[in-house]
């Protein structure tokens, strides 16, 4: 198993600090990392070894703690401590601070760009979720504020296709959110996890969520769609006694005993899925090929021990490059990895 | 402002953050407010030991023991700091309730006259109309009957803060005509926001401090208007100390409760607030079950009023809307004032969503005055932004906290039975009935201004009508860091 998940390298991408997070940009020649050294680096190959080709350095007055491409790739969002979000324009190997969004009370946990590209998520430990649009002048406007959650917000992620979003917190949850009329609501609750949700990664096809938590365990769940062949239907009652047909999200699979401590990340290709862990490894679990989709299993195909010397924060698989993964650590080391589908599956 | 607010997200208080206290971290916990202690100079380190019953002593390098305060944090203190979660604000609130105006009622049965107080309930237009539609009545009706239940529980006389509107209406019109020819001299004259919601001026003290408030107008609210026009006329006319009043208010808010318990709404002088306690629409509601009335069942009362002579059959109003009207009332004046124009009907046109719209007075293609509406968090938030980076195209903003405005606040009945949507229309058809006044043809303003004012520019006015706000430091919570 050790042999599926090979090391190609490791950068010292944030020496004397933790790296925090990284993002591939959507061509998957770039990576971008960030940490507490309140700095960003953007990494790309030279020959075979990786090299820092930019350094963000003044956008920042604390710990930056994650990172996003938009999906033309030539911006760069970072959420930080500090409570403000930055949004970088890249111009060849510059990066230029372009806006810096203010607004929630106190750390930024998380920024994701919508497939549109016109809309951006952040959430923050002021237990909310703010939705951003931004227009043809790259002017920043405040769409709406959610307060669903009753704790520390620690993720958002898009859909891959559509304007739907979801967030992990610190109550345990996970909530999905939808635009209706001129406003955005939380349309769906995901429970089950029995502590922290950290992460959330949807599949490429859009089909799935998956979840990892300080539960040591992942979720998947999958969207219903109302008139769905599995007769699973789901109403949401509200004032009124109105009652309205949902998309009803159902968790399918949970991978538990795997994990020895907290997850992190979690990162998802078509039918495997990489995690990171509290316990310095690396796993990653394929679907079993004969499993049925509405209650699918998976196996453990690699588990690499100490793939780095403290927790793991992050996995991130190159979009374009199959097999490519990219981890990083409190270690303050970014790792490079290849991922090879064991024989038979 | 989340509405659960004021500031964990800085959004408006709703009554249902009262049941759900499950995040609730008592003030010891993670409290930052700092007490304060009287320094000496010297003694270096000095160890602190508990006593059994808790109480702490300070031991000095010489053996000597002073025994230390107890922190206190009073309301303000802890409704105005951003350093802990705040439930522990939650907490505070609900001493503000009807059981506090219960008790006073309930001593005044048991004192003897001199110690007696006089009890007066001022309720909101907003209130009102939300008690008409959970009772199916008109807002005439809704009127009489609630006069008649608070006088039968002993309230001695109940107002309607419409009254007190026409004065915070008239100031703002004439604060914004005096900043608006003052341009010229002062950068920060315009735009002009709008000053009668407490949520509205909290999340501007705590979060933007001293760049936001010198564009906040400095006109009182109707309830802090209200306050000055009970306090002080109403007390002097009833030959008694403003401390022998008990002034309620109800109100649509919970917000309404930090307002009234401001500093600025203090009298010093005979230790008293301008506004005793704040109950909200539910609180009444909750109020009527207990004493077991039925309002509609209730003979209704004629209803009291602050200026004699005129006894006001029905309630009035104003026009603009569900939380005053400050934009149509201040466009309006402006468009006269400035430019002699008569505007018969204010045009509005929604931007982005429906709470936030503008209005403009053109003139031959010249944008004369351009104002906006902006309610709610999302869109206060951008209001605030853009101001920050000198992009803000309005003279002024009529800013609320609460999406869809007062009538939809956080202290508003709701009905479980009907969807909110549909509810808050019918309060805002039960609000509209009401007869809409213009502030200067209002019986008893004028009167007001020249007897108990003594001028509309006087020095009364500026004291009775107008107030401050203050930046609020941001604590750094560097130690309480959760990941």
């Amino acid at each position: 198993m050790k042999d599926s998940l090979v090391l190609l390298g490791r950068v010292p991408a944030h020496p004397d600090s933790r790296c925090w997070f990284l993002a591939w940009n959507p061509a998957g020649t770039l990576l971008a990392s960030c940490g507490g050294d309140r700095r960003i680096r953007i990494w790309g190959t030279e020959g075979d070894s990786w090299i820092c080709k930019s350094v963000l350095s003044e956008g920042h007055q604390r710990t930056v703690r994650k990172v996003a491409w938009s999906p033309c790739g030539n911006y760069l969002a970072s959420a930080s401590f500090d409570a403000t979000t930055c949004i970088w324009k890249k111009n060849q190997d510059d990066f230029e601070c372009v806006t810096t969004l203010e607004g929630h009370e106190n750390e930024v946990k998380s920024v994701a760009w919508a497939p549109s590209g016109n809309l951006l998520a952040t959430c923050s430990r002021d237990k909310s979720v703010w939705v951003w649009e931004v227009d043809e002048e790259d002017e920043y406007e405040c769409v709406s504020v959610l307060n669903s959650h009753t704790q520390d917000v620690k993720h958002v992620v898009w859909h891959p296709s559509q304007e739907l979003l979801a967030s992990a917190s610190y109550d345990d949850t996970v909530k999905l959110y939808r635009e209706e009329e001129d406003d955005w609501v939380c349309c769906a609750t995901l429970e089950g996890h029995e502590s922290t949700v950290w992460s959330l990664a949807f599949d490429p096809s859009g089909q799935r969520l998956a979840s990892c938590s300080d539960d040591r365990t992942v979720r998947i769940w999958r969207q219903y769609l109302p008139g769905n062949e599995q007769g699973e239907v789901h109403y949401l009652s509200c004032r009124g006694g109105m009652q309205r047909l949902l998309t009803q999200w159902k968790c399918i699979c949970t991978l538990s005993g795997f994990h020895s401590r907290t997850i992190y990340d979690i990162a998802c290709l078509t039918g495997a899925l990489a995690t990171a862990c509290g316990d310095d490894a690396i796993r990653v679990f394929q679907e079993d090929p004969n499993s049925d989709p509405q209650q699918p299993t998976f196996s453990l195909t690699a588990h690499l021990h100490q793939a780095h010397s403290q927790d793991v924060n992050c996995v991130a698989w190159n979009p374009k490059e199959p097999g490519l993964l990219a981890s990083c650590s409190d270690d303050g080391e970014v790792a490079f990895w290849k991922y090879q589908r064991p024989e038979g599956l | 402002m989340k509405s659960s607010r004021s500031v964990s997200c800085s959004a408006p208080l709703k009554g249902d953050a009262m049941t759900d206290l499950d995040d609730f971290i008592g003030p010891s916990q993670e409290c930052i407010k700092p007490v304060k202690v009287e320094k000496r100079a010297g003694s270096g380190v000095a160890k602190i030991r508990i006593e059994d019953d808790g109480s702490y002593f300070q031991i000095n390098q010489d053996g000597g023991t002073r025994r230390l305060e107890k922190a206190k944090v009073s309301l303000n203190d802890c409704l105005a700091c951003s350093g802990c979660i705040t439930s522990a604000e939650t907490v505070l609130i609900t001493q503000q309730s009807h059981e506090e105006l219960k008790k006073v009622l309930d001593a005044n049965k048991m004192a003897a006259p001199s110690q007696q107080r006089l009890v007066v309930v001022s309720v909101s237009p907003q209130s009102r109309a939300s008690l008409a539609a959970r009772f199916q009545l008109n807002p005439t009706d809704t009127a009489r009957k609630l006069t008649s239940f608070f006088k039968k529980i002993g309230v001695h006389f109940v107002f309607d803060t419409a009254f007190s509107r026409h004065f915070s209406l008239l100031e703002s019109q004439r604060e914004f005509v005096r900043r608006f020819r003052g341009q010229a001299d002062c950068r920060q004259a315009l735009p002009l926001l709008a000053s009668a919601c407490p949520g509205w001026i909290c999340y501007a003290e705590k979060t933007h401090g001293s760049f936001i408030l010198p564009h906040i107008s400095t006109a009182r609210s109707p309830q802090q208007v209200m306050g000055s026009l009970v306090k002080d006329f109403f007390a002097q006319q009833q030959h008694l100390t403003p401390d022998k009043i008990y002034h309620v208010t109800v109100m649509p808010c919970y917000d309404k409760k930090l307002e009234a318990s401001r500093p600025d709404f203090f009298n010093q002088e005979h230790q008293t607030r301008d506004v005793d306690c704040v109950l909200t629409t539910g609180e009444v509601f909750r109020l009527l079950e207990e004493e077991g009335v039925s309002l509609p069942d209730l003979e209704p009362a004629p209803l009291d009023s602050l200026c004699s002579g005129a006894s006001a059959e029905e309630p009035s109003s104003h026009r603009g809307g569900g939380s005053g009207g400050y934009l149509e009332h201040v466009f309006r004046h402006a468009a006269r004032e400035l430019f002699g124009i008569h505007v018969a009907e204010v045009t509005y046109k929604p931007l982005r969503n429906k709470d936030f719209q503008e209005v403009t007075l053109e003139k031959e293609g010249q944008v004369l005055l351009h104002f906006a509406m902006a309610y709610g968090f999302r869109n206060i938030q951008n209001l605030v932004q853009r101001l920050k980076r000198g992009r803000c195209p309005y003279h002024y903003v009529e800013v609320m906290a609460c999406p869809s405005g007062c009538l939809n606040g956080g202290g508003q009945l709701q009905a479980p039975d009907r969807p909110s949507r549909e509810l808050l229309q019918h309060v805002e058809r039960l609000y509209g009935m009401v007869r809409a006044e213009a502030p200067e043809d209002a019986p008893g303003v004028r009167e007001l201004y020249t007897h108990w004012l003594q001028g509309t520019d006087s020095e009364c006015a500026g004291r009775l009508l107008h107030t401050q706000y203050h930046a609020v430091e941001k604590a750094s919570t560097g130690l309480g860091i959760r990941w």
